[in-house]
């Protein structure tokens, strides 16, 4: 009886989540499916012939996914936009919009190169976290020169962040061309940093396992990981309230000590008798793994910890988190060294990984900062959604060339597509009125952003 | 000394610290300015032509910072004027090549044809941009999205826009186009000593365009029923509703006219600077504007003056890199962005703007 009652109760539960979950994704999606729509007409209107529509598409579909390495290549494209994305995420959830991630990226690339250069003959378990570090050091401080004058003046962060990206573009184009140059390349670039600094290719990670400092290396990240995922779940009420606190200590801790030894001994044969990638012309790398990571790293941080909390009640209401006593200037701070970090990560990333000279060349035009601002809004600030997002994202980045190589429509009409997106997200009440849909039961609005006065 | 305000001048905060490194900056700049004049032998007749000179980079900004204050004293928020003006200057400088073209292939002179093409480069360089300003008014005003996410669709969406209709049809085979507008005096005023030649002279259409709707918008501004009402629709618009004024339709007017300023603005890239587009070629002159605009305090003069200043850094960059070529050039292009934000966290916290500034209005 009490279990058939709590069967029909679990059930009823899950169909309220299911349905809340399609009422949450239906915006987006439909905004997505709008903005191929108008991409679609566009292209139709200027080029005159349906045809031209279709071969457009599935140049772009077959692009992203069916061509050699497709796939790789859109998760390559993918991984910046996802620590873009997070960092704009963590911004427009404590009210501020960090326009200026173009310009952390760059500067946080630049410094990844610069510590990659200036240090050698250091391990990997050393060098690598050393030049990420830098990295997002680099962003950070980019983004935290207009957090403090935001906070001390009131200079409104859209315009000094974006004043910072122009400033970063000619400061790294300087830094390429002048101190750090390649003197003996012809191509104006940087010095290629050292191997140890690199981020590995999926492709090399059995013949970097067979370094036993680096499988120690990774066998101690994952222990970590192991340790950090078995406390989150060992810290939860029911489980503080069976065992005392040294037992589930000793409980965490064990978990983390047989993921790291089992990494240790296991991960080294195993990956060489089977891995995954083994095409050395596959440029898929370990930073989408570190994405994921940030994902749910950044997660935690705005629902689990205080700080997050504290953000997130500056970003939906100052006055409360005034009278909360939350130091609001310490949290806009906090929160845009977070974006800045995020960002920066995201250039070393593409600097350390993805460039073929692994250095930083003179045209570095990226543009991934810019587009992640439609991500975080389409995700709606949610970082499931942010991966999402950015996959859909670094599928049309990748699949453009193909799609103009094919249907002879230029590369840029992703960014239609892309920005048409973004105005749908922006104004759900505009889909609305274009679908005749009648407005959503709770319409909840979240205030972005404030204006000059705030 | 009891008249004082008791801080006034107390306090060295961090504020009183930008104004000093404001200063510094300042006098850095004076001293540039001097040095590229000494460095290339500068008569008074190269100070005029450098004066002149600083007005030519000032139209753009300026023409930019009203397009801002148009629609911040109906309080709505325009972030959107990068985007506004990229697509003014594509627009222009693609109706230019192609209108030019068709009118030489039907058998027109090609001195009038080129003048024609460039008035219709003008035209419809201005509606498209107040075509865009149109599209940010009906998202932030009608569905009352927020005005900064909506401000950035239309620099995104406006970087997408020129750079497909670019890379389509205006970055190869280009046919030969009319150039950019010829400069002229004005009758009367440049006969004015020394204001004559610096201000009057040896200018283009749209800087003299700027130059009057510096006035034309201060008259309305103050001085109108048109604009007493955008003023009260920017400081209360519930009030400025109950006494019968239409908020929405105040707001969408002035989004619009800003819009097609913007266009001016854009136009200026491709009919007066430079007679190529390239992507982004506005640069972030859009948001210097509205530095600019916050700088002078929402009023017109004001955003004139901070226009000028710009122009001021931007003509001593120039003629620093031509002078001195040992200089990486890097830095001096730096100048006006930091110098933008020296002026933002200087002057901002004194600056007031429209009450409602970026609120949707919501009729009761």
């Amino acid at each position: 009886m009490s279990s058939i009652a709590g069967i029909r109760a679990r059930r009823n539960e899950l169909r309220v989540s299911l349905l809340r979950l399609l009422d949450t994704l239906s915006m987006p999606v439909l905004a997505i499916v709008l903005g191929f729509v108008g991409g679609a007409l566009i292209i139709w209107m200027t080029s005159g012939s349906l045809e031209t529509v279709f071969a457009a598409y599935a140049g772009m579909l077959g692009g992203a996914f069916l061509k050699t390495r497709g796939l790789s290549e859109t998760f390559v494209a993918m991984t910046p936009y996802v620590f873009l994305g997070l960092g704009l995420a963590v911004g427009f959830k404590a009210g501020l919009f960090n326009i200026g991630a173009e310009g952390q990226f760059y500067i946080g690339a630049i410094s990844a190169v610069w510590a990659g250069i200036v240090f050698t003959g250091l391990p990997t378990f050393i060098h690598l976290p050393l030049v990420i570090l830098a990295g997002a050091v680099g962003g950070a401080i980019w983004a935290g020169i207009p957090a403090l004058l935001k906070v001390r003046t009131g200079a409104h962060e859209v315009i000094t962040t974006m004043m910072m990206n122009y400033i970063a573009f000619r400061l790294t184009e300087y830094l390429v061309s002048y101190p750090l140059r390649d003197a003996k390349s012809s191509a104006v670039q940087t010095l290629r940093v050292s191997p140890n600094a690199e981020l590995w290719s999926l492709y090399q990670v059995p013949q970097r396992l067979q370094d036993p400092l680096n499988a120690l290396f990774v066998a101690l990240v994952l222990a970590f990981i192991g340790w950090t995922i078995a406390e989150w779940i060992f810290l939860r009420p029911k489980w503080v309230a069976r065992w005392t606190r040294a037992r589930r200590h000793a409980l965490t801790v064990g978990i983390g000590l047989i993921v790291g030894l089992v990494t240790f001994f296991v991960l080294p044969p195993l990956t060489r008798a089977w891995w995954l990638v083994t095409d050395p012309y596959d440029r898929m790398h370990i930073g989408i793994v570190m994405a994921l990571i940030a994902a749910v790293a950044v997660w935690r941080l705005m629902w689990k910890t205080t700080v997050g909390f504290e953000m997130r009640v500056v970003g939906a209401n100052p006055d409360a988190a005034k009278y909360a006593g939350i130091n609001s200037a310490r949290t806009v701070i906090i929160t845009m060294l977070i974006s800045g970090g995020l960002a920066g990560i995201a250039g070393t990333i593409e600097v350390l990984g993805v460039s073929i000279c692994r250095c930083l060349p003179l045209f570095f035009s990226s543009g991934y900062g810019f587009d992640s601002i439609a991500i975080a809004l389409i995700a709606k600030n949610n970082p499931i959604g942010i991966v999402g997002a950015a996959f859909l994202f670094g599928a049309m980045r990748n699949g453009a060339d193909l799609m103009e190589l094919q249907s002879g429509v230029s590369k840029y009409v992703i960014s239609l597509i892309q920005a048409l997106v973004l105005l749908f997200v922006a104004a759900p009440a505009m889909v609305r009125w274009m679908l005749r849909m009648k407005a959503a039961r709770d319409v909840e609005t979240e205030q972005l952003t404030r204006g000059w006065g705030a | 000394m009891t008249l004082l305000p008791k801080r006034h001048g107390a306090r060295f905060g961090f504020r009183q610290l930008v104004n000093v490194a404001f200063g510094i900056f300042a006098a850095v700049l004076v001293y540039l300015v001097f040095n590229a004049i000494i460095g290339g032998q500068c008569d008074g007749q190269c100070v005029m032509g450098m004066l002149n000179q600083t007005i030519r980079y000032a139209a753009p900004v300026a023409l930019a910072a009203y397009c801002g204050l148009m629609c911040e004293r109906a309080a709505v928020i325009n972030i959107g004027i990068e985007g506004m003006m990229l697509m003014g200057a594509m627009t222009a400088y693609g109706v230019n090549v192609y209108a030019f073209t068709a009118m030489k292939a039907g058998g027109m002179d090609a001195t009038v044809a080129g003048e024609i093409s460039r008035w219709l480069a003008l035209m419809l360089a201005v509606a498209s941009s107040g075509l865009l300003a149109l599209l940010h008014g009906v998202v932030s005003i009608r569905f009352k999205t927020d005005q900064i996410i909506s401000g950035t669709v239309i620099n995104i969406l406006a970087v997408g826009i020129t750079g497909y209709f670019y890379r389509q049809y205006l970055a190869q085979d280009i046919p030969p186009g009319p150039g950019t507008f010829q400069p002229f005096d004005l009758p009367l005023l440049a006969q004015i000593p020394i204001l004559g030649t610096i201000v009057f002279s040896g200018q283009k259409p749209i800087v003299y365009f700027m130059m009057m709707v510096t006035l034309l918008i201060h008259y309305v501004l103050f001085f109108t029923p048109w604009g007493l009402r955008t003023r009260a629709v920017g400081e209360n618009p519930r009030a400025a509703d109950t006494l019968g004024i239409n908020v929405f339709r105040v707001r969408y007017i002035n989004v619009l006219l800003g819009g097609l300023l913007a266009g001016f603005g854009g136009a200026w890239f491709t009919l007066e600077a430079v007679d190529v587009f390239n992507p982004m070629m506005t640069n972030g002159l859009g948001f210097i504007g509205l530095a600019a605009m916050i700088f002078g305090n929402w009023t017109p003069f004001g955003a004139l003056t901070g226009a000028l200043i710009f122009g001021l850094g931007n003509t001593v960059t120039t003629t620093l890199s031509f002078n001195r070529p040992d200089i990486p050039s890097q830095f001096p292009q730096m100048l006006p962005y930091v110098l933008t934000i020296l002026v933002l966290t200087g002057f901002v916290g004194r600056a007031i703007p429209p009450a409602a500034d970026g609120q949707p209005y919501e009729k009761q």
